[in-house]
């Protein structure tokens, strides 16, 4: 079977130098290297969609970074889409799509319409094949308006929509995302996740992202890599990490009173603040409506919030199972 | 070939419309230049009208002199005007975004970007050398080949000043610096520069090679003044593409302080 991407001992280390304290401080310094990607090995199949996650500093960017021709590694070896990146990294520009949440490959004072005829340049793609593309994209991902409208005037959601459309205009075979949906509300990240789950689905595209979001893994992904201090501490099916640690939501009731009492299955009390009850909610064993109904019954409510574990906690208990 | 100057002309319009966005600061930055570069030639004017020349410049060759200045920063300005700011943006990583992309990076960088300030010396300048350069319509090809080589060059050492990025965080207001000054050196009369001062102003801030090398073919046209102009743009074009790939091959390697 060939693979759209390989990874064998790839590995990646920076140095700089620590400068100690004091006056004589300022005239030495320690060359210091750290080990940002430590020989990970992987491979991904046409059409997979997996995620790379892990905490700050995992070397979850540096990979893509590899990978899609960026950095060169300090040794080991990888293909992606037969190609090694560092070496024919234009070449493989032309079938991959590459997507910075915190940065961006559009102009923003102008339309983002401006910004995709330059791709269109850039890839040296057919005006007709192109004008098409946009077309099926614009309609899909209700970018309407939005093409005639400047970057820099839009929400950080609709200028993520345009991102991803910029990404995928030359037709890639395969999408990387960093952070596609940082900083992003709960709509806009919903309409992206379900854009590049169906897009790739639609054009068997094969995707690779990093994300802190667990529903961005849960709800795209169907493959998770999980990595910490460089290394490879699990790789498994999404439905899998699911069941083993995605099935707990974090439900915080403010009320003007006393705490909320509750005594059900599933359900453990975290800390809180003043007027805020903080609870623990696995889902495998009860619904998160059923809790908020309990909660409401005993009266005084007068917020929720329901949010997923932070990712820290999840690599925190994965990174514990492994061990 | 083609395809990369369709590019580069997409890019460059499209930065033209980018710095006209805002119309009221483009009128206020283009007409704030045009208007400085005014009061410049009214102070030489009273110059003029007390001396009769200046290390044996007369108010033609300072007319000159300025007038392909302001050309050469207008068209750098307008059709190259990333070098400007080209240090900020290895400085930021957004490297990173153009290395995804097929393209070569240098016309990327270049054309991203158009200085609205640019527009004021690009309207001055060719009315300064028509107005008061005192040329022949022969000289014309010899003041356009001067202010093509003196654009390469002011260009390249833009570039070469920017590269400093990829070894050093601070680069990006000394490149700035290092720019300005190549610029003030090319507003004075070239002959007023002697020993160290002239040798930094045919190297590391080449003014020499900007805007005196370019006058001197025009008012002196041989062999030898054509070939130093269009030596000094090849060779500092050289100069620039090396040292920003090597740069370049560093921030890949990761070494970089910059990403």
């Amino acid at each position: 079977m060939s693979f759209a991407v390989t990874a064998a001992q790839l590995s990646k280390s920076y140095r700089y130098s620590r400068r100690g304290r004091g006056w004589r401080a300022a005239f030495s310094s320690e060359q210091v290297t750290i080990e940002a990607v430590a020989g990970v090995d992987f491979q991904i199949a046409p059409g997979e969609r997996v995620a790379i996650i892990g905490p700050n500093g995992a070397g979850k960017s540096t990979t893509l970074k590899m990978l899609s021709g960026i950095l060169q590694p300090s040794s080991g070896a990888a293909t992606v889409l037969g190609l090694v990146p560092w070496r024919q990294r234009k070449a493989l520009a032309y079938r991959i799509g590459v997507v910075f949440g915190q940065r961006s490959q559009l102009w923003g004072e102008l339309p983002a319409r401006d910004s995709f005829d330059l791709l269109r340049h850039v890839y040296d793609q057919d005006a007709r094949v192109f004008a098409r593309r946009l077309g099926e994209m614009s309609e899909r991902f209700a970018l309407g308006e939005l093409l005639d409208q400047p970057v820099h005037r839009m929400s950080l959601g609709q200028r993520m929509r345009c991102e991803i459309t910029a990404s995928l205009l030359h037709g890639p075979e395969l999408l990387f995302l960093d952070e596609p949906t940082i900083g992003l509300d709960v709509t806009a990240k919903a309409a992206i996740r379900d854009f590049i789950r169906e897009h790739a689905r639609d054009h068997g595209l094969t995707v690779l992202l990093t994300s802190h979001d667990t529903r961005d893994i849960e709800l795209v992904c169907d493959r998770v890599i999980v990595v910490n201090q460089g290394r490879i501490v699990v790789d498994q099916p999404t439905d899998q990490l699911r069941r083993r640690f995605l099935g707990r939501k974090i439900i915080t009731f403010q009320s003007a009173g006393a705490a909320v009492s509750l005594d059900l299955p599933g359900v453990t009390r975290r800390a809180g603040a003043a007027h805020a009850t903080v609870l623990e909610v696995d889902t495998r064993v009860v619904r998160v409506e059923q809790v908020i109904a309990a909660a409401m019954a005993d009266g005084g409510i007068e917020d929720v919030t329901i949010e997923d574990p932070p990712m820290e906690e999840v690599i925190h208990d994965i990174y514990a199972a492994a061990r | 070939m083609i395809a990369a100057l369709r590019l580069y002309a997409t890019q460059v319009v499209l930065a033209n419309r980018m710095a006209l966005a805002d119309r009221a600061n483009f009128a206020l930055q283009a007409g704030g230049m045009f208007i400085n570069n005014a009061f410049m030639l009214v102070l030489w004017g009273l110059f003029f009208a007390g001396f009769k020349s200046v290390g044996g410049w007369r108010q033609g060759d300072m007319a000159l002199l300025m007038g392909i200045t302001m050309t050469v920063v207008g068209v750098s300005g307008v059709a190259f005007g990333g070098y400007r700011d080209m240090a900020a943006t290895i400085l930021r990583g957004e490297l990173d975004a153009l290395l995804t992309q097929p393209k070569g990076l240098m016309g990327r960088l270049l054309a991203r970007e158009c200085l609205a300030t640019a527009w004021g010396d690009l309207i001055g300048g060719p009315l300064l050398l028509a107005g008061f350069a005192r040329l022949s319509w022969g000289e014309a090809p010899l003041v356009v080949a001067g202010i093509a080589g003196g654009t390469v060059v002011y260009v390249s050492a833009g570039v070469c000043f920017a590269s400093l990025a990829f070894w050093a965080s601070g680069a990006r207001s000394f490149a700035r610096d290092l720019t300005d000054f190549t610029l003030v050196f090319s507003t004075y009369p070239g002959s007023i520069y002697r020993g160290a001062v002239k040798a930094i102003a045919f190297s590391i801030l080449p003014a020499g090679f900007v805007v005196m090398a370019p006058v001197r073919m025009v008012r002196d046209a041989s062999v030898e003044t054509a070939a130093m102009v269009a030596g000094a743009a090849v060779l500092y074009a050289a100069l620039a593409m090396a040292l920003f790939h090597l740069g370049l091959s560093r921030y890949r390697r990761g070494a970089s302080v910059a990403g």
